[in-house]
């Protein structure tokens, strides 16, 4: 048979020929749970009404922190298959388009030192003085060299931003690994942390540092339930509790995101698992 | 500071004014709009004598904007308003693109037959107009099972490439028509859209129309109520579990001639011939519709996860079509095989079957295999065109992926733009494994391909298009449409006289990061492409026609930032393609070519400030040693810089 000559098969043989080796595991993981349903901020939240973004695409259910020597992985899942409708490799991106998850890090514990306001585009969110920020890990759908320029936005902050060797989407799951260099070397289980769960998007605001906003009525691609102004808290979903994943979170959630334009910012709790 | 402060316009002035004329003091709050701008330059050349701003444009209407040597800019301003709590709206403004810098003199006033330097020569292209798109008002409402109604633009996202596609991203908002959406059932687990789509007079139909330029009607193409109707529904039954169901309906409508009321009647009296009265001809100034086109795509396809990382996702598709021959001229005949569907009315099926395991065994390890059945007469005649791909093989021609449509959109490109092929008549599987582990990834594909469309003396001469090009393994990379410069096949050409075909791709894939090297980046990816087609199995010609394509294809990548928002990169790329009995004909025999290429290129994307320049130089050398007709050399070097600011 022509078709199946021996040297073809050979040829696919070599081409189909993977390494095998060298695959290995036995990392220390920290896992932080969040309940399903309370992608809503503050509970009144509403998602944009274009259909890429589906039903629990901005539903956190996980972060997994995982010591790996040299190297930090952070993985963030959500509610539903990751996927990408807007074809990111058109664009540099990373293999997905909608999501986009800020993971804070308190990595002293300290009162005075880190940030108490949040990066730009997530509206009015503090920290506590003595839960201060200290390092933010972006694991945005954006490549490197977009997202590094969009960071001038960050003022100050930008130095404390760290954006991840690889980012990329496995399932319901964004993987981000970063050098452990670039994040202190304060030891893991001394870390206060929680996620900011927005959306990507790739025209922001001026202000805004790639995120989607919320408005008091939503749109297309814009979400819904929130203020017109910068008053509320731009996050769809964040740990709360004791990152649990307890149905009761939820209620924490919204109570710690509840806010009153004027009078009331909405705080963004840490989740310290270590103390 | 608010977040609306650069883009959002508050009226509130003006509309102060505004309230006191109408009573509507209310509207003052609720009154604003966003604005983003974009301007876009792009700056194509190449060592060649053409003139333009567009590497393919439009194949069958000169376009007098494609070529190689030129700089063209285009504007655009997209709105979107918040009329009230519950309702939307917005729309786009976008300069024609095609306007050279040295075209400043131009109005768009005229467009003459040939170019002058008036001013008013080269047409609204040249001059830039800006063009109405995207308009949109969108209600959300508050009705139960009914999230939002929405009257004008969309790029029909919300159903899939096998039905109505996604509209490109160049047309993303051009497409309008009436749609809605929402929820119902237990916890929302139903979620619905349907549209009414006014169809486009070009490309969804027979000859790429809905009427106009059909030599059967004559020149009275009736296209004002041509339109399309979808619709979607997602079950969701468990977080795990998706199903899923897409529908469209085209129906293109023709006046009937024979309706004394219509123009252009053949009974304008509802007198024969002698002066007897027609039975069943009435004048009654309303006017029959008959249908000279209709088509149908309908698909189901179930999502599923289960043990955390196992996911399989099937898809069952029909597709349908009938054609009144009377209303719809036969392009496969009289349009030398150039045609975007099969020239009789039609019904077909298709399947897809991926099982995909997401690193079961958590080392890193991914496997996924698909088994596909395009039946050969499947079409998606409103699916996507491009930008949108339906199967996990890398392909033949690659890059853009695999759509089940003879109506591909393989224009509009610029040389570094990828292609998509039409994968009908498919019948095959792929297997897939990825392995990743910190900072490499290796992927490697075999798929095998067997065609439905095998057959010995198939009627393409009023049935099924060729697209005049059939032989070879496409060079996209120097591809032109008249195939002048014997560019292999057009990727639409499912369809040969005599065919006994068989295909094996073998791809494997290699990206690997060192961060510790300034984040230095190396993708590599090695093809093989064994394509067999036996062509005519007995008869002359039999014995010496078996087309044996043997296709190498090495490519490499190394890319890192050099510093925040600056990237760059260097490609290099050898292609060797042996192929038997590659071009010439059963009776006169076939030659042997060897095509020997290497492509090198240099690129950078610069991110400061909120504007993206992006800058690719590239040298192709290809030498092509055909046996039965001249070699032919190309020395290519070409390049294409583009800056954008959108605010």
């Amino acid at each position: 048979m022509r078709f199946f000559s021996p040297l073809r098969l050979l040829t696919a043989a070599t081409l189909l020929a993977i390494p095998l080796s060298a695959m290995a595991g036995g990392d220390s993981t920290l896992t932080l749970n969040d309940p399903a349903g309370d992608d809503n901020g503050p509970g009144s939240y509403k998602y944009p009404t274009a259909p890429v973004y589906t039903k629990g695409s901005f539903d956190l259910r996980k972060l997994e922190i995982i010591d790996k020597g040299d190297k930090v992985e952070f993985r963030v899942t959500v509610g539903t298959r990751i996927e990408d409708p807007w074809n990111s490799k058109d664009w540099d991106g990373n293999g997905f388009s909608v999501q986009f998850a800020q993971i804070y890090i308190d990595t002293d514990h300290e009162a005075g030192k880190g940030f108490t306001g949040a990066l730009p585009g997530l509206g009015s969110l503090k920290w506590s003085n003595d839960e201060a920020w200290d390092k933010v890990v972006l694991i945005s759908p954006q490549g490197r060299a977009k997202l590094s320029a969009e960071l001038r936005k960050a003022g100050a902050m930008k130095a404390a931003a760290v954006i991840p060797t690889v980012t990329r989407a496995q399932g319901s799951t964004l993987i981000a690994t970063v050098k452990k260099s670039d994040l202190g070397s304060t030891p893991l289980n001394k870390w206060g942390v929680n996620v900011a769960l927005q959306s990507n998007e790739g025209f922001p605001l001026s202000t805004d540092l790639l995120t989607r906003p919320v408005n008091e009525t939503g749109g297309e691609h814009r979400f819904g339930g929130g203020a017109d102004g910068d008053c509320d808290p731009q996050v769809i979903d964040i740990l709360a509790g004791n990152g649990k994943g307890d149905a009761s979170e939820a209620g924490d959630q919204h109570k710690a995101l509840a806010y009153k334009c004027g009078s009331q910012v909405a705080h963004m709790p840490m989740i310290y698992p270590g103390q | 500071m608010t977040k609306t402060l650069r883009h959002r316009l508050r009226a509130t002035a003006l509309l102060g004014l505004l309230s006191a004329t109408f009573a509507h003091a209310a509207w003052a709050d609720l009154a604003k709009f966003e604005v983003d701008g974009r301007i876009y330059t792009k700056h194509l050349y190449q060592n060649d004598d053409s003139q333009g701003i567009l590497t393919l444009g439009n194949p069958f209407w000169p376009d007098k904007v494609s070529g190689h040597n030129g700089v063209g800019t285009e504007f655009e301003l997209t709105f979107r308003g918040k009329v009230s709590d519950s309702v939307e709206a917005g729309a786009r403004v976008a300069s024609r693109f095609g306007q050279r810098w040295q075209d400043w003199w131009e109005s768009g006033a005229s467009d003459f037959p040939a170019e002058n330097t008036s001013g008013d020569s080269a047409g609204v292209n040249r001059a830039a107009l800006l063009q109405l798109r995207g308009t949109y008002i969108q209600l959300n409402t508050r009705v139960p099972g009914l999230d939002w109604f929405r009257v004008g633009a969309s790029d029909f996202s919300m159903f899939n490439p096998w039905t109505i596609g996604k509209v490109r991203y160049i047309d993303r908002d051009n497409g309008r028509g009436y749609f809605a959406s929402g929820h119902f059932g237990k916890d929302d687990e139903f979620q619905y859209h349907v549209g009414f789509i006014a169809m486009p007079k070009l490309f969804v139909g027979p000859g790429w129309s809905t009427g106009l330029g059909d030599p059967n009607l004559g020149g009275n193409a009736f296209w004002s109520r041509d339109w399309a109707y979808a619709a979607a529904v997602r079950w969701q039954p468990r977080e795990e579990t998706t199903v899923r169901w897409v529908a469209d309906f085209t129906q293109d409508l023709e006046v009937d001639k024979a309706d004394p009321d219509a123009v252009g009647s053949t009974n304008p009296t509802c007198l024969d011939q002698l002066g007897q009265p027609i039975p069943g001809c009435i004048i009654n100034h309303a006017v029959d519709m008959l249908s000279r086109y209709s088509s149908w795509n309908s698909t189901v396809d179930i999502d599923h996860t289960f043990l955390d990382n196992w996911r399989v996702q099937g898809l069952i598709a029909l597709s349908g079509q009938r054609i009144d021959p009377t209303l719809a001229g036969n392009g496969v005949a009289l349009n030398q095989g150039v045609f975007p569907l099969v020239y009789k009315d039609a019904d077909a099926f298709a399947g897809t079957l991926r099982l995909t395991a997401n690193d079961p065994w958590e080392v890193g390890l991914s496997l996924q295999a698909e088994y596909f059945n395009i039946g050969q007469d499947y079409n998606a005649i409103f699916g996507a065109r491009r930008e949108s791909d339906v199967l996990l093989t890398d392909g033949l021609v690659g890059g853009g992926g695999q759509l089940p449509t003879l109506n591909l959109a393989n224009e509009f490109i610029d040389f570094d733009d990828e292609w998509v092929e039409s994968c009908i008549g498919w019948h095959g599987g792929t297997g897939l494994a990825t392995w990743e582990k910190d900072e490499t990834r290796v992927r490697a594909e075999y798929t095998y391909i067997d065609y439905n469309q095998n057959k010995q003396n198939r009627n393409v001469d009023s049935i099924y298009p060729t697209f005049l090009h059939s032989e070879g393994f496409t060079d996209t990379s120097v591809y032109d449409y008249a195939n002048t410069l014997d560019r292999g096949r057009d990727p639409r050409s499912v369809f040969k006289r005599d065919q006994l075909r068989h295909t094996q791709i073998a791809m494997t894939n290699v990206r690997q990061r060192w961060p510790d090297a300034h984040g230095l980046e190396l993708d590599a990816k090695l093809k093989y492409v064994s394509d067999v087609d036996y062509r005519r199995t007995n008869g002359v010609g039999a014995l010496g026609d078996d087309y044996d394509g043997n296709i190498f294809i090495a490519r490499a990548k190394l890319s890192m930032p050099l510093w925040d928002g600056v990237k760059v990169g260097l490609l290099g790329q050898i292609d060797h393609w042996d192929e038997q009995h590659r071009t010439g004909t059963a009776e006169l025999g076939y030659g042997n070519d060897v095509t020997d290429k290497q492509t090198a290129a240099f690129q950078t994307q610069i991110y400061w400030q909120g504007v993206k320049i992006s800058y690719y130089l590239e040298y192709v050398h290809k030498f092509q040693d055909r046996e039965r007709q001249p070699d032919q050399l190309w020395n290519i070097v070409r390049s294409k810089a583009t800056i954008e600011a959108a605010w």
